[in-house]
This record gives C-alpha cells, sequence and structure tokens, in this order.
C-alpha cells in the first residue's frame, strides 16, 4: 500500500470519529501544553537571572593581574580572539586631592580608555565623554565625598557638596613619593557623570580621565619626584595599572581566561559561579519538564482508550484486510499511524497555545505582581516569567509523539493478531 | 491447481483443562483441476467452512499438505500466506463482508490499493470492471445502501479485480433470495468461461452446488466426489 494512500485510509477512520478524535487530541494537547508552560517558567526565571547577573558587566569580565602591564601588553590582548574591550585603568600610586570652593576630598583619579570602557558597558547618567585632556568624568558619588571641613552639618558631620557638577571646574592635585600634596595645581572640568553602579552598596567617588592628561600630570609628579631609571621599577611610579578583558560572550570566558593563564599572567572571572547557577537552573527544569511528562502520560491513556476502541470496532475491517491479503504489518502500522497523528496534532496546538499563554502570561503577571507588590515596578529588573525556546519545543514534541505511539502500539498490536475467522463471523 | 494430501485438523473444545478434542477434517484428498468450478456440499458442522479457511490459509492445518500451483501453502507463516492470498485469490463471502466506510468503488478498488497500484491505474481498473459486472450506476453508493445482488457483485468485482486464479466462494447466494441467486450463479459460470478463474464454491445448497463441474460431498470431515445429493 502506497503511503498516500495509508494516510488516506487513516484520514478516512478520523473523520467517522471525529467527536472522539477531539476529545483525545483535547487531552494530548493540554497534556502537552502543560509541559510547555509548566518547564517554560524554569526557562523564564533562567533568563531573567542570567540577565540580571550579565547586566553586572562583571561575568563576561575577566581581571587580568601582570607586574608588567604596559600599552604594548593592551594591544597584543585586544587582539585576541573573543576579546570585546580590554580596559587599562590607570591607578595614581599616590595622595590626591580634589577641591571646588571649601569642599575638598581624596577622590582618586583614574586614567582610562574611554572608547574601550564604552565597548565593556561603561555609562553615563549625564553628560557626555571628554574631549580635552583637562576634561573628566566623575563617579556618580564623587559629590558626597567632597566635604567642608569647617561646616559641619547637626549631626556633627561634614556638609558635602551639593551644587551642580556637570560643566563645574575644581582643582586636582597630586601628592609627592612622601604624601605630601605638590602645591602645582591642575584645573580639572566636568563634563559627565557615571552611571550609578547596579549594587545599591557599591560607590563611585572616582575621577575618570583620558590617557591625555598623563603628561601634565607627570611634569607636575616628576618636577618634585626623581624620575625612576627603568620604566618598571616599583617605587617613584605616578601610574600603576589594571587591567580587565571583557569577552564577547560569556561561553568565551573560559577559552580566553584559560590562555591568559598559559601566557603566565593571573586571572579571576567570576564565570566559574555562572555555570553552577546554570547547572541549578538545568535541574529546576528538568525536574519541571518530569513534572510535566506526567501530565501527557495521563493524557495518554486517553489516547491508548480511543485506540483501542478503535480496534475492537473495526475488527470485522480489519478481519477482511486480512483476508483479503493485507500485511498484518500494514495493519500495525495504519493504526500506529492514527495515533501519531493524534499526537502531532496535539502537539502542534499545544506548541501554538503555550507561545500565546507564554506571551499574555509575560504581559498580564507582571502588572498582577506589581499591583500586589504595591510597587511601580521591578526597579530596574526585567523579569521574563515565561521564556519558551526551541528546545522545549524539540523536547516536548519528542515527548508528546513518543508517548501517544507508545500508546497506540498495544492497540496496534492487538489489531494485527485478530483472528481472521472469527472476525468475518462477527455481525455487521 | 489445488492439490490437497491426507488433510487433518481438529478443534479444541470446553473449558481450560477439560477441553475436549474434536475431529473436523479427517484425512482430506482430492484436487481441483485449473479453470473447474468445483462445489463443496454438506450441512451445517460438516466441516466445509474449516477446509475452505485453510485452503485459503486463514487456518494452518494439523497435518496434510495444500499446494496450489504447485507451491505448498500449509507451510506458509502468516505474513507470507497474506501476501500469497492477495495475488493469487479472491474472496466472496456469504454476508458480502465489504467495507461500509468505502463506497462500492473504493471497495473494488480495496485489494490494489493493498497491493500499491498507483491511483490512475486502480481507478482504471475498477472503472473497467465495474462496467463489465453492472456496477456502473451504484459505483458511489455505500453497502448500505445497495441491495443483497448488488452487494454481492460488488463483492465478486473485488474478488476478481486482482485478477486472480482462484476465488473461494462461501456460502455466495446464502443470503440472497432465488432470483438474485441466479444472476450470481450465472455471473460466477460466466467468469469462469470468460476469464478461465478456478472457482471453489462451499454451499449447503445442492441446487448452487449443481452449478459446479464438480461437486464434492462433505460429511462429518469426510469428503466424497459425487454428483447428486441422494447419493450420500
Amino acid at each position: 500500500m502506497q503511503f498516500k494512500d495509508q494516510i488516506s485510509f487513516v484520514g478516512q477512520h478520523i473523520k467517522k470519529n471525529k467527536m472522539r478524535v477531539f476529545m483525545t487530541v483535547l487531552a494530548a494537547t493540554m497534556g502537552t501544553a502543560f509541559l510547555i508552560v509548566l518547564a517554560s517558567v524554569g526557562f523564564g526565571l533562567h533568563e531573567t537571572i542570567r540577565g540580571e547577573v550579565l547586566s553586572n558587566r562583571l561575568v563576561t569580565q575577566i581581571e587580568v593581574f601582570s607586574s608588567e602591564m604596559d600599552e604594548e601588553k593592551v594591544a597584543e590582548l585586544k587582539k585576541r580572539d573573543h576579546v570585546k574591550a580590554v580596559v587599562f585603568r590607570q591607578n595614581i600610586g599616590t595622595e590626591q586631592q580634589s577641591s571646588i570652593g571649601n569642599f575638598t576630598g581624596n577622590n582618586p583619579l583614574i586614567v582610562t580608555d574611554f572608547i574601550e570602557e564604552e565597548k565593556a558597558n561603561f555609562e553615563l547618567q549625564e553628560g557626555r565623554l571628554p574631549e580635552k585632556a583637562n576634561e573628566v568624568i566623575v563617579g556618580s558619588n564623587f559629590a558626597e565625598y567632597l566635604m567642608n571641613q569647617q561646616d559641619e552639618n547637626e549631626d556633627g558631620e561634614f556638609t558635602t557638596y551639593d551644587g551642580k557638577l556637570i560643566g563645574e571646574q575644581f582643582i586636582y592635585q597630586v601628592g609627592d613619593n612622601e604624601g605630601e600634596l605638590i602645591e602645582d595645581e591642575m584645573m580639572l572640568t566636568i563634563v559627565g557623570i557615571g552611571k550609578k553602579p547596579a549594587k545599591d552598596w557599591e560607590q563611585d567617588q572616582k575621577i575618570y580621565a583620558d590617557a591625555s592628561i598623563i603628561p601634565e600630570l607627570e611634569k607636575i609628579y616628576y618636577t618634585h619626584v626623581d624620575k625612576p631609571a627603568d620604566d618598571h621599577s616599583d617605587a617613584e611610579q605616578l601610574f600603576y595599572g589594571n587591567v580587565n578583558v571583557y569577552a564577547d560572550k560569556l561561553e568565551n570566558v573560559k577559552a580566553i581566561s584559560t590562555a591568559l593563564k598559559d601566557d603566565g599572567y593571573n586571572v579571576y572571572s567570576i564565570s566559574d559561579e555562572l555555570d553552577k547557577l546554570d547547572v541549578f537552573f538545568l535541574a529546576l527544569k528538568a525536574g519541571l519538564v518530569f513534572v510535566g511528562t506526567i501530565a501527557i502520560l495521563i493524557s495518554s491513556i486517553g489516547i491508548f482508550n480511543t485506540m483501542t476502541m478503535a480496534v475492537t470496532e473495526r475488527t470485522r475491517e480489519i478481519g477482511v484486510m486480512k483476508a483479503i491479503g493485507a500485511d498484518p504489518k500494514l495493519i500495525q502500522r495504519l493504526f500506529l499511524m492514527e495515533s501519531a497523528w493524534i499526537g502531532i496534532v496535539g502537539t502542534v496546538l499545544a506548541v501554538v497555545i503555550s507561545y500565546g499563554v507564554s506571551m499574555v502570561s509575560n504581559y498580564v503577571l507582571p502588572i498582577i505582581v506589581t499591583a500586589a507588590l504595591g510597587e511601580e515596578d521591578f526597579g530596574d529588573m526585567t523579569v521574563t516569567f515565561s521564556v519558551i525556546p526551541w528546545q522545549l519545543v524539540v523536547i516536548a514534541s519528542t515527548i508528546s509523539i513518543g508517548v501517544a505511539m507508545i500508546s497506540g502500539w498495544r492497540p496496534a498490536r492487538k489489531a494485527t493478531k485478530i483472528d481472521v475467522i472469527n472476525a468475518l463471523r462477527q455481525e455487521l | 491447481m489445488i492439490s490437497v494430501r491426507n488433510l487433518n485438523h481438529s478443534f479444541k473444545i470446553g473449558k481450560k483443562g477439560k477441553e475436549k478434542q474434536v475431529p473436523v477434517l479427517k484425512g482430506l484428498t482430492f484436487d481441483v483441476a485449473d479453470g473447474e468450478i468445483v462445489s463443496i456440499v454438506g450441512k451445517s458442522g460438516s466441516g466445509k467452512s474449516t477446509l475452505l479457511h485453510i485452503m485459503a490459509g486463514f487456518l494452518t492445518p494439523e497435518s496434510g499438505e495444500i499446494s496450489v500451483q504447485g507451491i505448498q501453502t500449509s507451510l506458509f507463516k502468516e505474513v507470507e500466506s497474506a501476501k500469497f492470498r492477495l495475488d493469487h485469490f479472491g474472496f466472496v463471502f456469504q454476508n458480502f463482508q465489504l467495507m461500509p466506510g468505502l463506497t462500492a468503488f473504493e471497495n473494488v478498488e480495496l485489494p490494489l490499493t493493498l497491493k500499491g497500484i498507483n491511483k490512475s491505474e486502480r481507478q482504471k481498473k475498477v472503472k473497467d470492471l465495474m462496467q463489465s459486472v453492472g456496477l456502473t450506476d451504484v459505483q458511489d453508493h455505500y453497502p448500505n445502501e445497495l441491495s443483497g445482488g448488488q452487494q454481492q457483485r460488488v463483492s465478486i468485482a473485488r474478488a476478481l479485480i486482482t485478477d486472480p486464479p482462484i476465488i473461494f466462494a462461501d456460502e455466495p447466494t446464502g443470503s440472497l433470495d432465488s432470483e438474485t441467486e441466479q444472476d450470481v450463479l450465472l455471473l460466477i459460470q460466466s467468469l469462469n468461461k470468460t476469464r478461465g478463474i478456478t472457482f471453489v464454491i462451499i454451499t449447503h445448497d445442492d441446487e448452487v452446488a449443481q452449478t459446479a463441474n464438480r461437486v464434492y460431498r462433505m460429511h462429518d470431515g469426510v469428503l466424497t466426489e459425487g454428483g447428486a445429493h441422494h447419493a450420500i
């Protein structure tokens, strides 16, 4: 029997028992949709938490330590595969002071490459990036660290600067190698304010300047301090640097870290911790799929019943087909095709419904939850309640269609074993 | 063409553990020649239907040999037997055994569909055959919309469609009135003459049996060859 004839044969039987087949398909659809929607919550939470961790820009960050870090090495690091950005921050290793009027603070100055910083998700909450040597960006907590030591508030604490920052000029001084402030001053202009750190407990009072500031600073410093004979000497050096390498994707962090270690760098990344998070969510998702599979197994009872009834009702027809010369394997295949059809249609409907439920829940649940919590939103957090990746669709479809075929297996076997003589004796 | 040698068969009856072996066929030996109409006539319970079931491969005999066109069919497994039936046998049953969900046309088409023949080829063949047996007018009717005689004609057409050399007819006129019975018997005789098909007819009716070239009589599992009913 040709395959298209087999399909048309199965189709005729399905048409004859529309209502029964519809109810069975409905049960299969409900079971599969339950599995997909349930597991999608696991995928949604995983994505939410992963997104949250990733948004802290720490996961793709690899801290690189080397006693001999310089521009040449940084340039070499930038050329490596899957490296998105290499941020070479140079700190000043001596006393420093910033002051606006009577407000003074020891805010540290950091020289960095803003192009690389931007690639590594450095963001401004206000203003723009520096364009000239004396233009700087300040951290979001910069002003809180500028204090007027002649003025105390009612709690006995020094008052802090609360004036505007953007466009404001301030005096910056560095100390010598003894820790004494050098009298020569630099006037720096604030052109931007960095974004508040994601974590509440983190504070950013730093001053960020472009590398073009280095000559002037070194000039001031080395007029009071002897320049070291060797560029790499620890003593008397104004700047010391640390490097953060940013991978383009989380998956590549491990490979980059390993390569750096092999090249003699000391490295640290928190991708290992994220691996643990992934393992936890993998276990959670597997558990949810398992619970959902139970629903599919329950629906499979319906398929088993439908197929058993179909075989019983068609005993005489099966007998006639066998008498004429139908291969028992063909009869088995026709019944298996029927149960597979139920499984496939049920799965397709379930996938469509699940995507609908997922979309609606992602839209409606945040509204309900925020209303219940009495807050306007989840803050900076983007909560995704349900995500259906293609892998989940494949897993659910395999389970659903597989279970449908297993349910139809026994009735199909029963059909092949029908005795021709007894079947032909059945009343019409 | 069909050669039956020393065929024995018995059934177990009664409760499990207290079963009784009842012999149904007792050492049957006979032949059916090419192009013959052979009838096996006997009372109900004489074993004639069991003989047909064994000859058709629905049942495996306890002992004895059956060969069709020189091929020993009694040793066939289920799958081989089914394939052999599809290629060599046609069947006409007392209660027609048509598929209720298929039209007359589709019922006739069924054996060709099982053989995996193309739809266009199938339809041409079925159309021609239905025309030759006078079923064109009712080809789109379902079995429950046809008279007994029409249903049996459809059943005969279904048996003929694969051009089998042998057709087994189990009480072919058992459900028909006498007028329709004559029509069906005439059709069988005509097909035998025009197409040279061998018919093995199982019947309890002497009149039907007389249509045959040769009549075997079955009594208590024993077969005798003879012309008239009173010869038993």
